[in-house]
């Protein structure tokens, strides 16, 4: 007998149907999952029937023999309360900040009208999730945990009342890339263990192949492609699902044989160092990046590859002039870059941030977000040659010239990503600073983000320091990675070494999760 | 959070030092001096009474003389109100002041917090624009405007409540507090009202809201135990340093209800260049911000633990 099962289920909102006709069947202790890019309506599909996003179903949703359409939100309240649970992506935003582990556990523990859990049950709670020294963890808020330990107690609390469903929307995509696999891992064991069922909506598809019994493919609020989930994974057979498969960045891909070949040193820092002054008298400084010897050269792409509060972000910043540097030597092309660079240094190193949408000021046009940076690095232009070199960074980026006087609110993600290196392109550098720049966009956003980048890299011969938390992904175009852990480089070498013959654990975690 | 506090104490010396530095300066170099009448003082009782309190002296000496006395809690005598020390006047005037501003300050808080959690629930419905209307018009109103006016129905025209005055103690007889009261706290319900429901509608739209849905919680528990202690963040920035002014003496409302509290000596003393009263009523009033204000970072670090360094 099915334990969850929708049939023909839609999601209207506002009288506009943003998910229609799905269908899927979970029995005990299954896991079935919905894959897509964002705006695909998996979410949607997830939460709706049970009355957590603004949407209302159509057609049959059935949980334990209960029909889910047409409830009232205190009939639904009761459902969640007593037979489902919820893990959502971003464990940060999701937890309550004033709140203890001991308290959301607690309060998880008894919303199904169980009795309140004393200290051991906690603890064994915890200790269920894989959390390392749980007597001390209860008493953290989850600012004071680390990503992957507040997804565990995300966890934790989703099944402390015993669901029998357990609905898991994009678990691990806010986590590093070595924690995805653990956190899937725990789900897989739990769902054994207990007999619960499991919905899980990701867009991590290479880890579907392992953890899901069937997948669905949505595309535009429909079901494009569904079958168990071996068979999608090895032979997908929607045009849709083999773009989202081909855009999931593997190991097992062939790396680039065609990269531009490097030059002279160009960036060389040397014992670089970062300490941040603790905000007290009585606390003691932080040190995020600690003695970094960091060589890129000429047309050389170097990945600088790291979990978060690596202190691979800072180090990026300190190289393109834009972070603190608290001791060591910086070259630029063999000669000393002081502190305070001047107007044509700064012009030679240009960041692109993570999120586009965040770092485009909304108020601007697309022409004059490009044409900033020349304003204050080239003022020997007039506004006629700066409308010129404007037009060859779209060019470069591969934009619509069109866009050029919209701002930023009218542009797609990918848009607003090509815009972001548009702008750093414009005023000629010869190396960029690449932070994270395609790990807020859709996997078949970043795909072309990063052929673009393969292309700037080999045709204009454009040297890149690349950050992120993604191995497979820097090995498309990548020469070198540099692997960081608390602050130190723990490994570094050509991108094929690295990955055939990791060293350091850090890497052989990193090599093994992607 | 013990450092926090040290750290506040012992910063607070020189801030207090400035403030009485910076006011004394001002007072003294503001025309016009103590005895300075209707009629002028013949020149050598106006040099007597200057060598009495010591005014003669050259200005770092008088100030460095009022440090020193300060320091032992001693004001001096009032330069003005002749036959009593400064300690004695506020000793007097100053209960009279907590005990209207205390009590503003709760029915403050109480009618503003459920205003703003009741319109909260419902942003735009109807129970959100009546109160919101009302929290608007009752914080535009001047306590000049609703104090008489309060006096003038419920004292004069319906004889309900007395108009003024104290009675026989100062808690003596609980009706002479009601009008004064309610006119001081008006106002700040209305500011608390506005920002709690500020507050409350941000924190209901955090993500954590939907984790607490999703526990099948009800509105009530969901608002207790998710939604209210970062929606009273602003409101807690609010009223640390309002509180300060409640406590020292709302001027109008105690002069309005003939209430002998401090407002008036604050107000008398800079007018009469009543030195002593003058410095002394600023000292209480600036350490009162600071406690305040401590308090007010303390709560912080309680309502939302991210805060806490």
């Amino acid at each position: 007998m099915s334990l969850y099962r929708l049939d023909a289920m839609g999601v209207t909102i506002d009288g506009r149907d943003l998910v229609r006709g799905v269908s899927l069947e979970i029995a005990p202790g299954e896991c079935v999952a919905l894959a897509g890019a964002s705006g695909s309506g998996k979410s949607l599909t997830s939460l709706t029937p049970f009355g957590l996003s603004a949407g209302t179903i159509t057609g049959s949703a059935m949980l334990e023999g209960q029909e889910l359409a047409g409830l009232d939100e205190a009939d639904l309240r009761k459902v969640r309360r007593a037979s489902v649970g919820f893990v959502f992506q971003q464990p940060l935003t999701a937890l309550t900040p004033h709140r203890t582990a001991a308290q959301h556990l607690t309060e998880s523990a008894m919303q199904a009208g169980g009795a309140r859990p004393d200290r051991n049950t906690l603890v064994a709670m915890l200790d269920a999730v894989g959390l390392a020294d749980p007597a001390i963890k209860l008493r953290r808020y989850p600012h004071q945990l680390s990503g992957g330990e507040r997804q565990r107690l995300m966890i934790a609390c989703a099944i402390a009342h015993r669901p029998k469903l357990l609905i898991a929307d994009e678990p691990v995509s806010a986590l590093d890339a070595h924690l995805r696999a653990e956190i899937m891992a725990l789900l897989t064991r739990l769902r054994r263990e207990t007999g619960m069922g499991l919905l899980l909506v990701s867009h991590d598809l290479a880890s579907l192949e392992h953890h899901a019994d069937r997948v669905l493919v949505m595309q535009g609020g429909q079901v494009v492609e569904a079958g168990a989930a071996q068979a999608i994974a090895r032979a997908p057979q929607h045009a849709y699902s083999q773009a989202l498969w081909a855009a999931t960045p593997s190991l097992n891909a062939a790396l680039p044989d065609d990269l531009h070949v490097p030059g002279a040193p160009l960036v060389e820092a040397q014992d670089l160092t970062v300490r941040f002054a603790g905000n007290g008298l009585f606390t003691r400084p932080v040190i995020a990046v600690d003695a970094v010897d960091l060589t890129v050269h000429q047309g050389e792409a170097v990945a600088l590859i790291g979990g978060s509060g690596s202190g691979k972000s800072t180090i990026g910043r300190a190289i393109a002039g834009l972070g603190p540097v608290s001791a060591g030597a910086m070259l630029w092309k063999g000669a000393p870059l002081p502190a305070r660079r001047s107007r044509e240094q700064r012009r030679m190193i240009q960041p692109v941030f993570q999120d586009p949408v965040a770092s485009l000021d909304p108020r601007w046009r697309v022409s004059d977000i490009i044409a900033e940076p020349l304003v204050h690095l080239r003022p020997d232009l007039t506004s006629w040659g700066r409308a010129g070199l404007v037009k060859k960074a779209l060019q470069m980026v591969e934009l619509d010239g069109a866009l050029a006087d919209r701002t930023p609110a009218g542009l797609s993600g990918g848009q607003a990503q090509r815009v972001a290196i548009a702008r750093a392109l414009v005023a000629e550098p010869q190396m960029l600073v690449l932070d994270e720049a395609t790990s807020a966009l859709d996997p078949l956003v970043a795909v072309q983000i990063v052929a673009l980048l393969k292309r700037l890299q080999r045709d204009q011969g454009i040297a890149m320091l690349v950050i992120t938390h993604d191995l497979a992904l820097a090995a498309q175009f990548c020469h070198r990675a540099a692997v960081l852990e608390a602050g130190r480089i723990v490994e570094q070498g050509p991108m094929a070494q690295l990955i055939a013959e990791p060293q350091a654990a850090m890497t052989i975690k990193l090599v093994a999760a992607s | 959070m013990r450092a926090l506090v040290l750290r506040r104490l012992l910063t607070a010396i020189p801030t207090l030092l400035l403030v009485l530095l910076a006011s004394f300066a001002l007072m003294r170099f503001a025309p016009g001096g103590p005895f300075d009448g209707e009629r002028p003082l013949a020149p050598e009782t106006r040099a007597a009474l200057e060598a009495a309190y010591g005014l003669n002296l050259p200005m770092g000496e008088q100030f460095a003389l009022f440090l020193q006395r300060t320091l032992t809690g001693d004001f001096g005598p009032s330069l003005v109100y002749r036959d009593f020390t400064v300690t004695q006047l506020i000793a007097d005037s100053l209960p009279v002041s907590l005990t209207l501003g205390g009590l503003a300050i709760l029915l403050a808080l109480v009618l503003g917090l459920a205003a703003g959690m009741v319109a909260a629930l419902r942003p735009g419905g109807w129970a959100d624009e009546t109160l919101m209307l009302v929290a608007t018009i009752v914080t535009a109103l001047p306590s000049f405007v609703t104090g008489p006016l309060l006096a003038l129905i419920f004292g004069l025209w319906l004889g309900l409540l007395p108009v003024g005055g104290l009675g026989d103690g100062l808690l003596s007889a609980p009706q002479y507090w009601i009008m004064p009261v309610i006119a001081l706290a008006l106002p700040v319900a209305g500011a608390i009202a506005k920002l709690a429901r500020a507050g409350l509608a941000a924190a209901l739209a955090q993500e954590h809201i939907r984790t607490a849905r999703a526990r099948g919680l009800g509105t009530g528990a969901i608002i207790a135990r998710h939604a209210l202690r970062p929606a009273l963040v602003p409101v807690v920035s609010y009223l640390g340093p309002a509180a300060a002014g409640l406590l020292t003496g709302a001027v109008v409302i105690e002069t309005v209800f003939a209430l002998p509290g401090l407002g008036r000596y604050f107000v008398q003393g800079a007018l009469n260049r009543d030195y002593p009263l003058i410095m002394a009523v600023i000292l209480l009033y600036a350490a009162l911000i600071i406690a305040f204000n401590l308090i007010a970072d303390l709560l912080y670090g309680w309502l939302d633990p991210r805060s806490r360094a």
